[in-house]
């Protein structure tokens, strides 16, 4: 293995890992905000690379207002999802009853309706690809070669974490949102109101997953099935960094990129599929939380 | 009233000559009557992979049609039963028995997908049914060679492979080759066949890399792929990786020609866009199973033809013509066959089949232990604009350095 093809590696893996950590970014945030797992979050962003593209396409819009519209729309269908299912399975439930497996269960077939939604437009038939909002030649910083949008996404990810890390320990509504999540029924009991910030919370999440999918949707080709694989990888990013970490996440994406292409060069091209699921085992094994997850907690579910 | 021994030899003899001549022998299989022959066919119209079925299935009726108008086969018109079959292959499954035992078809035309028309394998030689696929390339269901079950009409996966390869060889002059494709069985089928072809050849592959379906970074391939130092790259990947793979070549400034499979690459603007830099496809070049252009001067006749049967689909997909292929395969066999229709003359007829279709690479053709069609590829170079068909084809012996 050359240097050459080490640094290359790194470098590229720190962007295909800043591509996990913006997916999980928006699973992570809901999590946070209500303990709901979301396996919607792919979906989420594959809607959002759609949205950008059809704005673009058909309605010809500057880039910009893709982003704006992308996210608007995104943070009404996360809002109106939560106001219209998950509020409904929250109010069906029986005292005491156990309502979070139900919810997940939710996101699931909100995954499928999303991506059968999505199929219904014969625009989806073929492989897609956004116009790069940052065009120009490559960068070449030694042997290391990048794309201005390669630089991009590593620098709205890095971004969108710190503002969403401040947002969520300095100021009063993201420490709102965390109460929300950790005790919704002391938090109702001290005049939160629960449901308005799950409402928020989802909208939030879901509007940075529309972000998140024009920014991709620039680098990686968009298809319905677009957000299934990269959930996956979005999930072991945020295992690695602990599921609860913002910094975390973004962490667990840039090693988990960095391990994957690593992998292989070093192994082969075949192993770089199995290196998330190695890793998340060892992660569970070794240090369950994460590497930023704080103190081992164990909740029943 | 009393019949002697010679009236009733002569009695026998003429419902001897009755059956032989179709008149009573044309009952014995179902589906067949003196005025039309029954086909199922079917082919994804729903679901996520309806873009693969919708027009192919639409292009072997309006074949069927064209047949019925010129007077039928032997005097008998083709009716054809079509259903959906959702690309999945209980539903393939499911439909071949329906078609079977409902509809008593005469035989089947159908399958889009290589996954689901296996579906259908195991019933319809054990009812003894022909199944001819559509448009699907199948392998599983046409390596081992069973008797009832044709296809592969836009080639196998085999042929793929070897056709690239022959090109990247014989084309290009190649004599180190990176080989990129899929870890499954596919890219297994179409490296095996490529492999056996450079063996022969005298070439060597000097990368062979084998990636994910859903793989996001091609990063760790392509430097593997440079590393390797080869004279031509070869890509059997499927879309989204097909576009990763042009735009990391053209990154890392390779400038080896890119061949790629037809698998990845179902639209060639659409592809252009995705690549996003036309400058990445100075060097590049793709394979087909057809003869030529969709507009090109072999192609448009069929273009036309389905236009006018089909008002509403004026832009139809590349798989069209592989339909109207199927269908013709069906209907020479048919032909072929004789007026005395059975399903085993029919299958008999169909592995004497060698016909040049006009639109395909090369000729089809089936033999008693071959059932794949086609095994050639024809090559275009593409600029990002414009495709141009390099001369020839290129062409699969049948070896493979896979188990099958």
């Amino acid at each position: 293995m050359s240097s050459m093809a080490l640094y290359q590696s790194i470098a590229s893996g720190i962007v295909s890992g800043c591509v996990y950590a913006l997916v999980a970014l928006s699973v992570v945030l809901i999590f946070k905000a209500s303990d709901v797992v979301n396996f919607a979050g792919g979906e989420f962003v594959m809607l959002g690379a759609y949205a950008g593209l059809g704005a673009l396409t058909f309605l010809e819009v500057p880039y910009g207002l893709a982003y704006v519209i992308a996210a608007l729309a995104l943070f009404f269908i996360g809002a109106t999802f939560n106001k219209v299912v998950l509020d409904s399975v929250l109010k069906r439930a029986k005292h005491g009853q156990r309502t979070l497996v139900a919810m997940v269960i939710a996101t699931l077939g909100l995954s499928y309706v999303i991506k059968g939604g999505v199929r219904l437009f014969s625009f989806t038939e073929e492989v897609r690809r956004l116009p790069s909002a940052f065009s120009g030649p490559p960068i070449f910083i030694g042997p290391v070669v990048l794309q201005w949008q390669d630089i991009a996404i590593v620098s709205i990810s890095l971004a969108l974490m710190l503002a969403l890390y401040i947002f969520f320990q300095k100021t009063l509504t993201g420490k709102v949102l965390r109460a929300t999540s950790q005790n919704p029924r002391a938090a109702a009991l001290i005049g939160i109101p629960v449901q308005l910030m799950q409402l928020y919370s989802w909208g939030l999440a879901c509007a940075i997953a529309g972000v998140s999918g024009v920014l991709i949707g620039a680098k990686l080709p968009i298809s319905p099935d677009f957000g299934g694989p990269i959930m996956l990888l979005a999930f072991a990013a945020a295992i690695i960094g602990g599921f609860t970490s913002l910094p975390g996440v973004v962490i667990g994406g840039i090693l988990l990129g960095i391990i994957q292409n690593l992998v292989g060069i070093t192994i082969s091209s075949t192993a770089i599929a199995v290196t998330p699921f190695v890793v998340i085992m060892l992660v569970l094994v070794f240090r369950p939380q994460g590497l930023l997850g704080g103190r081992h907690r164990i909740k029943k579910v | 009233m009393k019949i002697n021994r010679l009236s009733q030899l002569k009695i026998f003899s003429a419902f001897f000559v009755a059956a032989l001549s179709g008149g009573v022998a044309c009952a014995s299989d179902p589906g067949v009557t003196d005025t039309e022959i029954v086909i199922g066919l079917h082919a994804p119209l729903s679901g996520p992979l309806a873009a693969f079925g919708q027009d192919p299935l639409q292009a072997a009726k309006m074949w069927y049609e064209d047949v019925n108008r010129r007077g039928g086969i032997h005097g008998r018109k083709i009716r054809v039963i079509a259903e959906d079959d959702k690309c999945n292959a209980n539903e393939v499954g499911a439909l071949a028995r329906k078609f079977v035992t409902v509809d008593k078809v005469f035989m089947i035309n159908g399958g889009s997908c290589t996954a689901s028309v296996v579906g259908a394998q195991e019933f319809v030689n054990r009812e003894k049914v022909p199944f001819v696929m559509l448009n699907a390339s199948g392998d599983p269901a046409v390596f081992p060679a069973t008797r009832y079950v044709f296809g592969a009409f836009p080639g196998s996966q085999g042929a793929i492979g070897a056709g690239i390869m022959g090109f990247a060889v014989q084309g290009l002059k190649g004599k180190r080759i990176a080989y990129i494709a899929h870890n499954d069985e596919y890219g297994a089928s179409n490296y095996g066949a490529a492999k056996a072809y450079a063996d022969k050849a005298g070439a060597q592959i000097v990368a062979y890399e084998r990636i994910a379906l859903s793989i996001t970074d091609v990063t760790a391939p392509m430097l593997n792929v440079r590393a390797s130092n080869p004279d031509v790259i070869i890509s059997a990947a499927y879309p989204a990786p097909a576009v990763l793979i042009a735009q990391k070549a053209a990154e890392y400034g390779m400038k080896q020609p890119l061949v790629q499979a037809i698998q990845g690459i179902p639209a060639p603007e659409v592809f252009a866009k995705n690549v996003g830099n036309n400058d990445a496809l100075k060097n590049f070049y793709y394979s087909a199973p057809v003869n030529d252009l969709p507009d090109g001067p072999k192609q448009i006749k069929w273009l036309e033809m389905y236009k006018k049967a089909y008002p509403d689909r004026l832009v139809p997909s590349v798989f069209m013509v592989y339909g109207i292929s199927s269908a013709m395969v069906v209907t020479t066999a048919l032909e072929k066959a004789g007026k005395n229709l059975t399903r085993e003359r029919f299958v008999d007829a169909l592995e004497t089949v060698k016909l040049d279709s006009g639109i395909m690479a090369a000729p089809f053709e089936f033999g008693k232990g071959r059932r794949d069609a086609l095994r050639a590829q024809s090559i275009f170079k593409f600029d990002g604009v414009k495709s141009t068909l390099m001369p020839g084809f290129y062409t699969w012996d049948g070896s493979t350095t896979s188990p099958k």
